[in-house]
């Protein structure tokens, strides 16, 4: 599109039949289509590129084979291509579930008027998300470190349970992996509440208190319905977040994984850059990019009715 | 838009992800030796120092190449000598991490533009190339024959096709394994601790079983340091690994990869091998604190040694029981793309050779890959305090002699990766027996699409 109009550009001078309203379109998208360009080459030709070697059998150098639906037959029947969904999915929940009921919480807790030096206290809270998830990913590492003696395993034989082996054990994983997820993206959700929380009319508080509303009736009642569209974006950024997990199980496992910390990310890179199976690797991300969309879907559709059945309760 | 969101997210998280890879693996580079005091400065020729490049050479010069690298290598320093003699050649040199420079490269070849006029190849990338001639000069055409000779077989093997009419690289440095050992552990368990008497100790497995029973009951410590660096040790010295010339996984139709591997665990359930990861925390630690007795690794691992126990005056080397294995090591490949593969050449076996491999070990203390080098004066004579004045480089290359070729094939690295999370799962209660059978079935899985 944008090509096609810096060509008719050269043309201006000479026939001058363009309009001020013309020029005005072509200058808009002039200026537009650096952003277009660079999309073209490093969006849009990958993710085309992507979905064509989905159907490909490719390792990176030698010649490419049409092998049809073949990959996406060899990934549905590999067990740990669905082992990777459940992690995903487990993980997922167990990350930013208690994360978004926590963040609302903490929100409530910033923006109420019991609380000296909120700034201080955003800023705390909102300072994990600055962190590289790398760094993240090698402090939780030491922390849930499989020897006896690391920090979690030392808590934990305070209460007398035995040291849990984190990196290669089912659940351990799994915990160790969303209390990273959890501690970083907090923060950023917090924020997220809060400014949405700040565009709530304090009236509204001030008459419930009139007519006798609990604190708990303040937030399940005002607060959350009032705070749906902040919801519905973080439920959603989070979910599609969750289902793109890679650099934490990826450095906390090691490289390449193993089946209790398996992602669908980790699991195509694998595919893609440990074995060099392109095509499998492609067709993983298509079939991610399906999950993506059913799971946010389900989540918009489940997110929307608990609002809506929230406000029914409150009249 | 979310597709986009999705590959941005997904770069981004591959690159943090490559980042990751260089805190864990950067000592693996086979290159990761201590040995890092050469200076930079140098007024005689022009050098351009502008983050990972460097430039040596005259502004003049008529050829300009480009080198990749990865690892401290010392090489642009080296080239300096080579630039006196050549003034028409120049070389930029580009020294980055090696996970990202063998992720460049590969792309680089796969898009069959951008790759540099000479590049490094770590061993356990060969694999990967076996396929591709077609991205790289045959050395042999230029006239590579000359120089096979002045090199260990086993290594220039490893740079060759399976044929062996193609030539993919000349090779760089080694990393013979030897087995360094905690003097202090083995005195206190009763056992003698002098090197030769560690040697004629523990000549075989058998004898390093006994070895290993007698410290662990003396001390409590393990023999070694995890399963990943045990196996290792074993696995090389078998005559066949994984695949074999014809890329058929053969782990199941031979026993030796299975016979490695039930020593392994049965190592692991006597308590011979402990469980600290390889390049984690606590195992750096324990080479500080003595928490295992031996470490079975190649000899790029004293800089780690030294890295992380400085203070340490317990360490000694011995020879490895039943032979050695190799790990690490490059070759210098010269992609097809380069216009100027004979100036290359010409350059790599200035590098390379005898010579320059001595002044890469004096240098950065990269292990000669020319055997001729082992008999040279600078190199016999060289002592190391730390390990209590032991002649440590002809320990290593004793090891470096005994090294016998083994086909590894492309999905080798995978295959590895495998079994050693096996051996992990072993250490974890799961039956050894159980455990082989879930190998063949996730190896099967995971290498037949």
């Amino acid at each position: 599109m944008s090509l096609e109009l810096e060509k008719s550009v050269p043309q201006t001078p000479k026939k001058r039949t363009f309009s001020q309203k013309k020029k005005n379109i072509v200058s808009g998208y002039l200026f537009i289509s650096p952003f277009y360009l660079l999309f073209l080459i490093f969006g849009l030709f990958p993710i085309g590129f992507s979905f064509y070697l989905a159907f490909f059998s490719w390792n990176g150098l030698g010649a490419m084979d049409f092998v049809g639906l073949n990959n996406f037959v060899i990934i549905f029947n590999d067990p740990l291509f669905w082992k990777s969904v459940y992690n995903t999915i487990v993980i997922g929940v167990m990350g930013t579930a208690p994360q978004l009921i926590v963040g609302i919480l903490l929100a409530f807790a910033l923006n109420s008027v019991l609380i000296k030096s909120k700034s201080l206290f955003r800023v705390a809270i909102f300072l994990p998300y600055v962190t590289s998830i790398v760094a993240v990913a090698i402090v939780f590492s030491v922390l849930f470190s499989n020897q006896e003696f690391g920090l979690v395993n030392s808590i934990l034989s305070i209460f007398g349970i035995e040291p849990i082996t984190w990196t290669r054990s089912e659940w351990g994983t799994k915990v160790a992996i969303s209390a990273m997820v959890f501690w970083r993206w907090l923060g950023y959700n917090t924020i997220i509440y809060l400014a949405g929380m700040q565009a709530i009319p304090n009236d509204l508080y001030e008459a419930s208190k009139i007519d006798g509303a609990t604190l708990r009736q303040q937030i399940w009642h005002i607060t959350i319905p009032l705070l749906k569209p902040f919801i519905l974006f973080t439920v959603f950024t989070s979910t599609i977040g969750a289902l793109q997990l890679f650099a934490e199980p990826h450095i906390f496992q090691g490289r390449g994984g193993r089946p209790e910390g398996i992602t669908v990310v980790v699991y195509l890179y694998r595919e893609a850059f440990d074995s060099n199976f392109f095509g499998t690797a492609s067709a993983t991300a298509i079939a991610l990019f399906f999950l993506i969309i059913i799971i946010s879907a389900l989540n918009m559709y489940f997110t929307n009715r608990l609002g809506n059945s929230s406000k029914v309760g409150s009249k | 838009m979310k597709k986009l969101g999705y590959i941005t997210m997904l770069s981004l998280f591959t690159f943090l992800g490559a980042c990751s890879d260089n805190s864990e693996n950067s000592s693996s580079d086979g290159n990761g030796d201590s040995n890092t005091n050469s200076g930079n400065e140098d007024a005689t020729v022009n050098e351009e120092n502008e983050g990972e490049e460097t430039v040596v050479g005259g502004e003049s010069a008529e050829v300009e190449l480009s080198f990749w690298l990865f690892g401290a290598t010392g090489y642009p320093e080296l080239a300096k000598e080579y630039m006196e003699e050549n003034p028409e050649i120049s070389i930029t040199f580009q020294e980055i991490e090696m996970e990202d420079h063998h992720n460049n490269l590969f792309t680089a070849l796969s898009a069959g533009s951008g790759a540099p006029d000479m590049a490094a190849v770590e061993v356990s990338e060969m694999g990967r190339y076996q396929d591709a001639q077609d991205r790289f000069h045959n050395l042999y055409d230029l006239g590579a024959k000359e120089i096979k000779g002045d090199y260990l077989e086993w290594v220039w093997e490893i740079g060759e096709n399976v044929d062996g009419d193609f030539l993919f690289g000349i090779p760089t440095d080694i990393g013979p394994t030897v087995m360094f050992y905690r003097s202090d552990v083995f005195e206190e368990a009763g056992l003698p601790s002098e090197p030769e008497d560690v040697e004629a100790l523990i000549q075989t497995w058998d004898d390093f079983e006994e070895a290993a029973a007698t410290i662990l009951e003396e001390t409590g410590v393990p023999m070694v340091d995890n399963p990943e660096l045990m196996f290792n040790a074993l696995r090389d010295q078998q005559p066949q690994q994984y695949f074999d010339e014809n890329d058929e996984l053969i782990i199941e139709s031979t026993s030796d990869t299975k016979e490695s591997f039930m020593k392994n665990a049965d190592f692991i359930e006597k308590g011979y091998v402990g469980s600290m990861e390889l390049w984690s925390p606590e195992w750096g630690a324990g080479m500080a604190e003595g928490n295992y007795a031996t470490l079975l690794a190649p000899a790029w691992m004293q800089g780690q040694i030294k890295d992380n126990a400085p203070d340490a005056t317990e360490w000694r080397i011995a020879t490895l029981p039943e032979g050695a294995g190799n790990w690490g090591g490059s070759w210098i490949t010269i992609p097809a793309e380069s216009e100027h593969a004979e100036e290359a050449y010409d350059f790599l076996t200035w590098l390379l050779s005898p010579e320059g491999q001595l002044k890469a070990f004096e240098n950065m203390g990269l292990f000669p890959s020319a055997p001729e080098v082992y008999e040279m004066e600078e190199f016999v004579n060289y002592t190391d305090d730390y390990f209590g004045g032991q002649h440590t480089a002809e320990i290593f290359a004793e090891a470096a002699l005994q090294v016998e070729h083994v086909y590894k094939g492309e999905h080798y690295p995978a295959v590895n990766q495998e079994i050693q999370d096996g051996l992990y799962n072993v250490q974890e209660g799961v039956d050894k027996e159980e455990e082989w059978a879930d190998i063949l079935e996730r190896v099967d899985q995971r290498i037949s699409r």
